[in-house]
């Protein structure tokens, strides 16, 4: 008894320490707890939620794009998309390696897309447009592939694949820039598709729609328990182009069927234009590509094809591409030689091969002799042009170019427009540092020398000669539809400048064209038996880094012109042999002629036939 | 307690101890029962009858043990310690592997976990050697034997491998010897001597173990991998907020996101389903149970019964830190469970043993006052 009052005296100290020691643990573990649920509780319950809760996204459907006539150019259809959240579970490497080899990609390529999308809730999209075959395959092997899961969301369709590549441009999956420009925009998901040129870019915010999404409940293996929520997509917008399907059709294949020949397989370009309003026709551009490609995921070799094809295929050749006018430019030329009056149209010039003063020759060596103005046209002589620049001057070629609208960009809904250039003396100082000769002058009467010109603002040269003077803004979309088809905008055609040209000057320029598809003139070997009249322009322009190109402008009917035409074949050579039976073909194609007579009406004709 | 008590006994019983101990039990077979999914279609209830079974026959058991002078059990430290080895020793070639670990001995349709009861064994067999050396504890031959005695068990425990109950001995022998009243400057020189050597503990760790102090010290590291356990037991814990998501209906361990939820990590349903409330009330009964412990061992008369009693508050304190601390992200994962709370019927036996003896220490103490 004694000897344990003793101890008790020594360890009394030693129980009061380990009391406190016991209050500093629990007085440590409730703090943290006032930490966790109390100042971090919201916090951690967001966290909590998001593991819970998964917005799974309905991709909206991108707005259809079609014909003036209605028929659909570019839609989209229900494809499977493979989408992946990371679990807690780690795929093994044997299973990846077999994912890749049913994606078709490199195991390398899926891992990387797998870690970078380390601690994100919402699916990201490892891959597009899975066949039936692979989806079956994947859905067997569901449970050993955690965090994986097929969908049916709708992906962007170009029926005619290359048609019309570079105007409708095409669309991509989402990527982090894309993210952070149009952050907080409603409707935007992991899903979007973006446009990345053309139409598809131009109109992105209307063509987009907005993406709806489905919040399930998953459990920790990413399986959905309960649907909580559902948000519907809305389709995007709908637009009208102003496009003819058949003819652009019939511009595509005349195109192919050239490049068949070896004619134009360093690039072509052709524009349809109605002259009455501006609208686009047809648009064409060689070489071209496949949007289909971007939309499923483009494969390397694709890629190659694309991005290794020095020739660009997709740039849009029509506005981007920048050419010397050659001959077509003698119609600005003649244009500025009438209206100053420097020329009448009766007076007969001398060709006598070169010109009097400098020694520049006709492209062929010819010599014509006296000729007066609509035969100098008509057949392309240099030598009257010559005459007619030095008269003009270059500071008033300059004005009437200007006043056509070259140098400057026509202004139509398309990104990477170019402006072409105009030739003058200021030009020639401000970049070469040179004095203006009168060869320079002589050069910039027949289109050669510092003129550029996109096919294009040929169009719309041409177009402005045929309605009489005025001068349209080129577009492509005529209408752009609400969800309920009725009208969101229309796009009335609009005059954006008028030619302070006289009738008499341009009946003489028109004449004069007529008689280029007259069987005397430069386009008399297509055009000396057509149904319709047709007027035009040949031109070759020298290419000091190729053969020449060549280029077609052309309207009709010569009466009452419907269509404008310029086609521009890249080293094409003569613009009649190259160019010409492009046009020739578009214009039988927009008259129903010849191989392009309306199918009805020679349906009709065989049914007679039998009587 | 009815018949089975006198007034006397009734009176000599720690009832505040008790009571703790049995509401304990109570939320643990409701957490437990939640954890498990017993409210979803697939009918669950194992876990929950067969921790309430155990428990009913533990306490039936200890209302025995508590009358039990343990004073007796002195006599029995020596064949009590050799039994330990067997037991240790027999895991290493009879066990069966579970995570990782060899911890486990099958007999019949129960699982024992040796090292479970081998814990309150040390603490019976330390403080019968301890108990003739109190106030002896000066020098470091005089802890040598001491050293040899703990080591053994403590190694073999270690090569399980099962780092959670080998540090428990070390609290355990720290918790007895302070009380001892070993020399203050010892006990100081073998504490730094502890930091220095811990750097050198990394070179013999497993990979996993490695791990975890790795994801200990940044969790997002290894988000989906090692620190997957704490983060998302972290988030059921924080999401719990104060009022908790009510019983059942905690998302983290309903839909699985938290593994693990009716063993170690426990304390998170708790967290999650019961909030800050039910935390702070299961904090406050570890409390009582851990004071009453510390009372029981200041009032007792002899070092043999004090010792017990300190070994177990030890025992009992350094599991609940390290395992609430565990779920809340301020100590490393290590297998240890919460007493009385956790899902084990060999931790719990184990617990509920040396609750028994608890009770017997405080009666002893009572019936010579009287």
């Amino acid at each position: 008894m004694l000897e344990a009052l003793m101890k008790k005296k020594h360890q009394d100290g030693r129980f009061k320490y380990l009391y406190w020691i016991l209050i500093f643990i629990f007085f440590l573990l409730i703090s943290r707890l006032i930490y966790l649920q109390i100042f971090a509780g919201n916090y951690y319950h967001s966290l909590a939620e998001g593991n819970r809760l998964r917005t799974i996204p309905i991709a909206a459907m991108r707005g259809i794009m079609y014909d003036r006539n209605g028929q659909i150019l570019v839609g989209s259809r229900p494809s499977f998309i493979l989408t992946y959240v990371p679990t807690k579970k780690n795929m093994p490497d044997s299973e990846v390696t077999e994912l890749s080899q049913l994606l078709n990609i490199t195991p390398d390529t899926l891992q990387k897309k797998m870690k970078k999308i380390n601690s994100s809730y919402e699916p990201t999209v490892l891959a597009q447009d899975l066949t039936q075959d692979v989806v079956t395959k994947i859905e067997e092997r569901r449970n050993e592939l955690p965090g994986i899961a097929i969908d049916v969301q709708p992906i962007r369709y170009y029926p005619y694949n290359s048609m019309a590549a570079q105007i409708f441009g095409y669309v991509g999956q989402i990527d982090e820039t894309d993210m952070e420009r149009i952050k907080g925009q409603e409707g935007v998901s992991s899903v979007t598709s973006i446009g990345r040129a053309g139409l598809e870019a131009y109109y992105d915010d209307l063509l987009r729609g907005k993406d709806g999404g489905r919040q399930v409940e998953v459990d920790a293996a990413g399986s959905p328990v309960k649907e909580m929520d559902r948000k519907k997509s809305i389709s995007g917008h709908n637009i009208h182009l102003t496009i003819d399907l058949n003819l652009q059709k019939a511009t595509e294949q005349a195109m192919n069927s050239q490049i068949a020949n070896g004619i134009g397989t360093a690039g072509i370009a052709a524009v349809a234009i109605d002259p009455n309003t501006g609208a686009v026709l047809a648009m064409a551009s060689r070489p071209a590509y496949n949007p289909n490609w971007f939309t499923r995921g483009i494969t390397e070799k694709e890629w190659k094809q694309i991005n290794d094809n020095p020739a660009h295929p997709m740039e849009n050749r029509v506005i981007a591409g920048e050419y010397p006018p050659g001959s077509t430019f003698k119609i600005i030329t003649g244009t500025a030689a009438l209206e100053l009056k420097k020329v009448r149209p009766d007076e007969l010039i001398f060709d006598s091969g070169r010109d009097w003063q400098v020694n520049m020759r006709n492209a062929g060596g010819e010599a014509l002799g006296w000729i007066n103005f609509e035969e100098a046209l008509a057949k392309s002589d240099n030598v009257y042009f010559y005459e007619m620049g030095r008269r003009v001057g270059i500071d008033k070629l300059a004005e009437y170019a200007s006043m056509f609208g070259m140098g400057k960009k026509t202004g139509i809904a398309l990104r990477g427009e170019a402006s072409g250039l105009i030739a003058s003396e200021e030009y020639k100082e401000k970049v070469f540092h040179q004095d203006w000769y009168l060869g320079d002058t002589l050069n910039a009467a027949i289109g050669q020398g510092f003129q550029l010109v996109t096919p294009l603002q040929a169009a719309m040269i041409v177009s402005e000669i045929a309605n009489g003077g005025i001068q349209y803004r080129p577009f492509l979309v005529s209408r752009i539809d609400n969800l309920d088809g009725t009208p969101y905008k229309i796009f009335a055609p609009e005059q954006v400048g008028t030619l302070s040209v006289s009738k008499s000057t341009l009946d003489y320029i028109r004449e004069g064209m007529r008689n280029v598809a007259e069987e005397s003139g430069t386009g008399g070997s297509l055009f000396a038996d057509f149904p319709i009249q047709v007027a035009g322009k040949t031109g070759t322009a020298e290419n000091f880094s190729g053969a020449d190109h060549g280029w077609f402008v052309a309207y009709a009917p010569y009466d009452h012109p419907r269509i404008v035409i310029a086609v521009l074949t890249e080293q094409g050579g003569y613009g009649v042999s190259s160019s010409g039976p492009i046009v020739k073909a578009m214009l039988e194609a927009f008259f129903h002629i010849g191989t392009y007579a309306n199918p009805g009406t020679a349906a009709a004709n065989s049914t007679d036939k039998k009587h | 307690m009815f018949s089975f008590f006198n007034k006397r006994e009734w009176k000599s019983l720690d009832k505040v101890m008790l009571g703790a101990c049995i509401l304990l039990v109570c939320v643990s077979l409701c957490i437990i029962g939640s954890a498990t999914h017993i409210n979803k279609g697939s009918i669950n209830y194992d876990f929950v009858i067969r921790q309430g079974g155990f428990f009913i026959v533990n306490f039936l058991l200890i209302l025995g043990i508590c009358r039990f002078d343990y004073k007796k059990l002195k006599r029995f430290a020596i064949p009590l310690y050799i039994i330990n080895l067997l037991m240790l020793v027999a895991v290493m070639f009879l066990g069966k592997s579970a995570l990782g670990a060899q911890r486990w001995i099958q007999l019949g349709p129960i699982t024992v976990q040796p090292s479970e009861f081998s814990k309150l064994i040390m603490i019976i067999c330390l403080a019968a050697l301890l108990s003739d050396h109190v106030d002896d504890l000066r020098s470091y031959k005089k802890l040598f034997p001491i050293a040899l005695f703990v080591g053994i068990p403590f190694l073999l425990v270690l090569k399980q491998p099962d780092l959670g109950t080998s540090l428990v001995f070390l609290a355990i022998t720290l918790g007895m010897l302070f009380i001892a009243n070993i020399n203050i400057k010892l006990l100081r020189n073998i504490f730094a001597a502890c930091i220095v050597l811990a750097p050198i503990s990394w070179f013999f760790m497993k990979d996993y173990q490695k791990s975890r102090i790795l994801v200990f010290l940044d969790p997002n590291s290894d988000p989906f991998g090692a620190g997957y356990h704490i983060i998302q037991s972290k988030i059921a814990i924080g999401s719990g907020m104060f009022f908790g998501k009510g019983l059942f209906q905690g998302t983290q361990s309903q839909l699985n996101f938290l593994p693990e939820n009716h063993t170690d990590f426990i304390f998170s349903v708790i967290g999650e389903e019961l909030g800050f409330l039910g935390c702070i009330f299961i904090l406050a009964l570890y409390f009582i149970l851990v004071y009453r412990a510390l009372i029981t061992a200041k009032d007792c008369k002899d070092s043999f019964g004090m010792l017990i009693a300190v070994g177990i508050l030890s025992m009992w304190a350094f599991q609940i830190l390290i395992n609430v601390g565990m779920t809340c992200g301020i100590m490393p994962v290590t297998g240890i469970p919460l007493p009385f709370m956790s899902y084990g019927v060999s931790a719990l036996t184990t617990n509920m043993m040396s609750l028994g003896l608890l009770l017997s220490i405080y009666r002893r103490q009572q019936t010579m006052i009287f």
